[in-house]
C-alpha cells in the first residue's frame, strides 16, 4: 500500500504541475481580456482550481486543498457574476497560483516550504469576496419555456449563464441534433465551436434519439444575437426552436452583436493522444541507443579489418549490414531525441509570473516580451534552465531597468522592457535576455569588485574584464539572494549551472541602452558529434558544437606574445593551448620548426582558443558518460566516452578550458539592437 | 462484473482504480475508465456495465448531465450510479438524487467508504 501511496502522490504531483501550468497560461489570457473576460475562460479557470482542490484533498495535502478551496469559492462568485473583476483580484489570482506552485514543489522539496503566506492570501480572498454586495438575481425561467427534466439537469452555473443571456436580450434557442455513436464527439465539437463564434453554448444535454437506434441525441441550450432562422443556417443538422415565451424579447435583441468570439481549442483528442513518460525512462532508452552506437562502431571496425584481409564477399555483405544498421540507428536516435524535446515556452508562464511579482516588489513597471516559445530543447535542460533564467531576469529588473523617473529624464519610455528571445542556431539553442535599462558600467563593476577584494584597487577594468567579474564568485552578495529558487545564488552559480549543461553565457551591453545576457546551449546532452584527436599519444574527444574549424600548421607558425603561444588566423591573434600540456601529459612531439601540428579552433560563447594537437583521428558520435567525483575538479573534462574497440577517451569541455587557460573574443560585438 | 469510472483527472482515476481493485479482490471485477462525459457515452454501447461511478465537474458534458441521460435511457436506465464529487452541499446531493443517482460520495473520502458504497451499489455482500 505504501508503494501505491507513493505512486498516487507522484501522479498527483505531476498532474497538479500540469494543471498549474495551464492555469498560469489561462491567467495571462484572463488578464489580457480586461474586465470583459469570456465566461468560458472564467469557468475553465474555476474548473482547474476545482480539480486541484479535489486532488489535494484526496491525498491529504491540506494547505493546497484549503487554498484552492478559498480560491474556488472566489472564482465561483466571479463566474456567477457576484463579484467583479478588479486589479486586486487579478493580482490575487497570480499570487495564489504562485503560492500553489510552491506548495506543490514543497511536496518533494521541503526546503521550499514556509515561503507561502497562507493567512495573508486567505485574508485577501475574504476581502474580495465580502467587499462587494451580492446581487440577487431574478428567475430566468419565467420568460422561458423549458421542461422540468432539462431544468433539473442544469447546474447552478448553467442556470446563471442562461439568466445572463436572457437579461442581455439574447435569443435563447434549443438545438436538437442526432449523431451516430461512432463520431458524435467530433461532430458535436465542430458544431459547438461554430456556434461559439456567434454566441454561448450554455449547456449540452444528451438525450435519447427517436429514430436512429445507433445514435445519440443532444439538446444544446444556446444564447445568441442570431435568431432561430439564422442559427438554422449555421447548424443545418439541428432542429432549432426558440425557448422564449411568445411576445418576449426574442425577435428584438436588445444589444448589438458582440465581436465574434473564438472558441478556445480544448481538444480532448489531443489530450488522450499524449503519453506522460518519466524522463528517466527516456534516459534509459537513450542509453540503449548509445550502447547500440558503440556496437555499431565496433562492427564498422571489424568490417574495415575484414576488408583489409581481402575477404571481399564477406566484407561487402558486412558493409551493407553496417550501413543499414547505421541508418536505422540514426532514425531511432532522432526519434528519441524528438520525444525528449519540449518547447521552451513551457517555462515562459512561470517566468512571466515571476516578472510580475518582482516588478511589483521593486515598484517598477515592466513589459515582458517573450519570443520564440516554440523553440525546442531537451526536457531536462528546460527544467535546469528555469532557475538560471529567473535569476538573470531578476537581475535585469533589479539592476538593469532604471526607476521610472530616471528613465523619463533620459528620454526613455517609463515602462521598462525585458525581452526573452529563444532561437535555434545550428546545433545550439540560444536564449537572449535583453533589457533596455542602464547597461553595465565597467567603472561601477570595478568599484564593487575592489570593495569586495576581488581585484586590487589599481587594476584597470575594461568592458571585457567587467563582464568577467560579474561571473566571479563573491561578486554577487546576499542582497541578490534569489527568492525564486529559495537559495542564495550569484551569477557565478548561474554560469556554473549553464556550463554543466555544456552551454555558455555571454554579456553584451551598451551603457545607457541596455544589456543582453546570451545563453547558448546544445540541443541535447545525450549524444553528440565529436572530433577525435590525438594529443601526446592519447586520444580526446572534442564536441563538434565547440569546434569552428581545424587547420594544419608548422611549429614555425607559432609565435609567442607575452610568453603565451599564439597563431595568426586571418588577422585574428588566436591564443593556443597545447592540449597535452593542459592535461599534464608528456609531449615529446615538437622538434624543430618543421614539426606538423593541427590547430582545432574552438569557441565557447564569444571566446576562442586554438587547441594544438598532433593528429585529427576522425569525427564520430559519442555518448558522454559522467566520470566520478574525483575527476570532476580537473578543469577541461566534460566526461568520458567509449569510441569503439573498448577504447575509452576523455571528452574535452572547451568552456572550462577557456575559463582556466584564457581565450580571446574575436571582436566586441554590438549589443543586440533594442527597440 | 464490469464498472465504468468516469473522471477527468488521470491521477484521480488511477487512485480510484487502485482502491476499487484492492477492495474487491474477491470478485471478478473489470474496470473501464473514461476521461470525460463524451468518452463515457462512447464506451457505453460496447460494454454491459453493472455500475457507473462518475465525477461531476468535467469538460464537455458534466456528471449530472450524464446521470440525466442514463436514467432516461431505455437500455441504460437500470445501471446503478454513484456520483463522486467534491460538491458537498445538501443541494448537490439532492440534485443528484433527483436525477436518479443511487449513491453520492464526497471527495475526499476514505477508501473503506468507497468500497462499501460500491458493494451496496453492486448488491454484493
Amino acid at each position: 500500500m505504501a508503494r501505491e501511496d507513493d505512486r498516487a502522490r507522484e501522479e498527483f504531483t505531476s498532474e497538479a504541475e500540469e494543471l498549474l501550468d495551464t492555469l498560469s497560461r489561462d491567467l495571462v489570457d484572463f488578464e489580457s481580456q480586461g474586465t470583459n473576460v469570456r465566461p468560458e475562460l472564467v469557468n475553465k479557470i474555476f474548473r482547474e482550481v476545482h480539480s486541484l482542490k479535489g486532488l489535494a484533498g484526496m491525498l491529504g495535502f491540506t494547505e493546497i486543498s484549503e487554498l484552492s478551496h478559498s480560491l474556488e469559492d472566489m472564482l465561483d462568485r466571479l463566474r456567477m457574476g457576484r463579484i467583479a473583476i478588479s486589479k486586486d483580484l487579478v493580482d490575487l489570482l497570480y499570487d495564489s497560483v504562485d503560492s500553489l506552485n510552491r506548495l506543490v514543489i514543497a511536496i518533494n522539496d521541503s526546503s521550499v516550504s514556509g515561503l507561502v503566506d497562507m493567512t495573508g492570501l486567505t485574508r485577501r480572498i475574504h476581502q474580495i469576496i465580502t467587499s462587494q454586495p451580492q446581487q440577487k438575481h431574478g428567475d430566468a425561467f419565467a420568460e422561458l419555456t423549458l421542461d422540468e427534466q432539462t431544468r433539473k439537469s442544469l447546474t447552478e452555473y448553467e442556470e446563471h449563464r442562461l439568466l445572463e443571456n436572457v437579461r442581455a436580450g439574447k435569443h435563447i434557442l434549443s438545438l436538437e441534433v442526432t449523431f451516430d455513436f461512432s463520431d458524435f464527439d467530433e461532430r458535436l465539437r465542430t458544431l459547438t465551436s461554430n456556434l461559439s463564434e456567434a454566441g454561448e453554448v450554455i449547456s449540452t444535454l444528451p438525450a435519447i434519439p427517436t429514430g436512429n437506434v445507433n445514435g445519440i441525441a443532444f439538446r444544446l441550450l444556446y444564447g445568441s444575437t442570431l435568431d432561430s432562422a439564422a442559427v438554422a443556417v449555421l447548424a443545418p443538422e439541428a432542429a432549432v426552436s426558440s425557448l422564449r415565451k411568445s411576445g418576449a424579447a426574442d425577435s428584438q435583441p436588445a444589444v448589438p452583436p458582440p465581436p465574434a468570439e473564438v472558441e478556445e481549442e480544448m481538444s480532448l483528442r489531443s489530450l488522450s493522444q499524449t503519453v506522460r513518460v518519466d524522463i528517466s525512462k527516456l534516459d534509459h532508452v537513450m542509453n540503449i541507443v548509445g550502447e547500440l552506437i558503440i556496437e555499431k562502431t565496433q562492427l564498422e571496425a571489424l568490417t574495415r579489418a575484414i576488408a583489409m584481409q581481402q575477404a571481399r564477399m564477406a566484407s561487402h555483405e558486412l558493409g551493407k549490414i553496417s550501413r543499414n544498421l547505421d541508418r536505422k540507428l540514426n532514425e531511432l536516435q532522432k526519434s528519441v531525441i524528438e520525444i525528449r524535446m519540449v518547447p521552451v515556452g513551457q517555462i515562459y508562464s512561470k517566468l512571466s509570473r515571476t516578472v510580475r511579482k518582482v516588478a511589483r516588489e521593486l515598484n517598477k513597471e515592466i513589459e515582458l516580451v517573450l519570443r520564440g516559445e516554440d523553440t525546442e530543447l531537451d526536457k531536462m535542460m528546460v527544467e535546469e534552465l528555469t532557475d538560471p533564467l529567473m535569476h538573470i531576469i531578476r537581475n535585469a529588473l533589479d539592476h538593469g531597468i532604471e526607476p521610472a523617473e530616471e528613465r523619463k529624464t533620459s528620454g526613455k519610455n517609463p515602462v521598462g522592457r525585458v525581452t526573452l528571445t529563444a532561437y535555434q542556431q545550428g546545433n545550439s539553442v540560444v536564449l537572449d535576455v535583453t533589457d533596455d535599462g542602464r547597461g553595465i558600467d565597467p567603472e561601477k563593476i570595478r568599484r564593487v569588485a575592489a570593495e569586495r577584494g576581488l581585484i586590487g584597487g589599481k587594476e584597470v577594468v575594461d568592458q571585457a574584464r567587467a563582464y568577467e567579474l560579474l561571473f566571479t564568485p563573491g561578486f554577487s552578495t546576499a542582497a541578490a539572494v534569489s527568492e525564486i529558487s529559495g537559495r542564495g545564488v550569484g551569477l557565478d552559480v548561474v554560469k556554473k549551472n549553464i556550463q554543466e549543461l555544456k552551454g555558455s553565457i555571454d554579456v553584451l551591453s551598451h551603457i545607457g541602452e541596455g544589456s543582453t545576457f546570451r545563453i547558448s546551449l546544445p540541443i541535447t546532452l545525450a549524444i553528440i558529434q565529436a572530433l577525435i584527436v590525438d594529443a601526446g599519444g592519447d586520444k580526446f574527444a572534442i564536441p563538434l558544437t565547440s569546434v569552428e574549424e581545424s587547420l594544419r600548421i608548422y611549429s614555425r607558425d607559432i609565435r609567442t606574445v607575452e610568453r603565451k603561444e599564439v597563431f595568426t588566423l586571418r588577422d585574428f591573434t588566436l591564443p593556443l593551448l597545447r592540449l597535452a600540456d593542459a592535461f599534464g601529459l608528456d609531449d615529446d612531439h615538437d622538434h624543430g620548426p618543421d614539426t606538423k601540428w593541427f590547430v582545432v579552433v574552438t569557441r565557447a560563447g564569444e571566446k576562442s582558443i586554438g587547441l594544438l594537437v598532433n593528429a585529427l583521428v576522425r569525427q564520430q558520435e559519442v555518448v558522454i558518460k559522467s566520470i566520478g567525483e574525483r575527476l570532476k575538479t580537473i578543469p577541461g573534462i566534460a566526461g568520458a566516452t567509449e569510441i569503439g574497440e573498448s577504447e575509452i577517451v576523455l571528452v574535452v569541455d572547451v568552456g572550462s578550458l577557456i575559463d582556466h587557460f584564457g581565450g580571446r573574443a574575436r571582436e566586441v560585438r554590438a549589443a543586440v539592437v533594442l527597440n | 462484473m464490469k464498472i465504468l469510472v468516469v473522471e477527468d483527472s488521470s491521477s484521480m482515476r488511477a487512485y480510484l482504480t487502485t482502491i476499487i481493485e484492492g477492495g474487491t479482490e474477491s470478485y471478478d471485477l473489470e474496470i473501464v475508465e473514461a476521461a470525460s462525459g463524451f468518452e463515457a457515452l462512447k464506451t457505453l454501447p460496447h460494454h454491459k456495465f453493472d455500475a457507473i461511478l462518475t465525477d461531476i465537474n468535467m469538460p464537455d458534458i458534466n456528471g449530472l448531465e450524464l446521470v440525466s441521460f442514463l436514467k432516461n435511457h431505455p437500455v441504460y436506465r437500470n445501471i446503478p450510479i454513484m456520483v463522486i464529487s467534491t460538491e458537498s452541499t445538501e443541494e448537490d446531493r439532492r440534485r443528484a438524487a433527483a436525477l436518479g443517482a443511487e449513491e453520492y460520495l464526497v471527495k475526499p473520502f476514505q477508501a473503506g467508504d468507497l468500497v462499501e458504497k460500491l458493494r451496496r451499489l453492486l448488491k454484493v455482500a
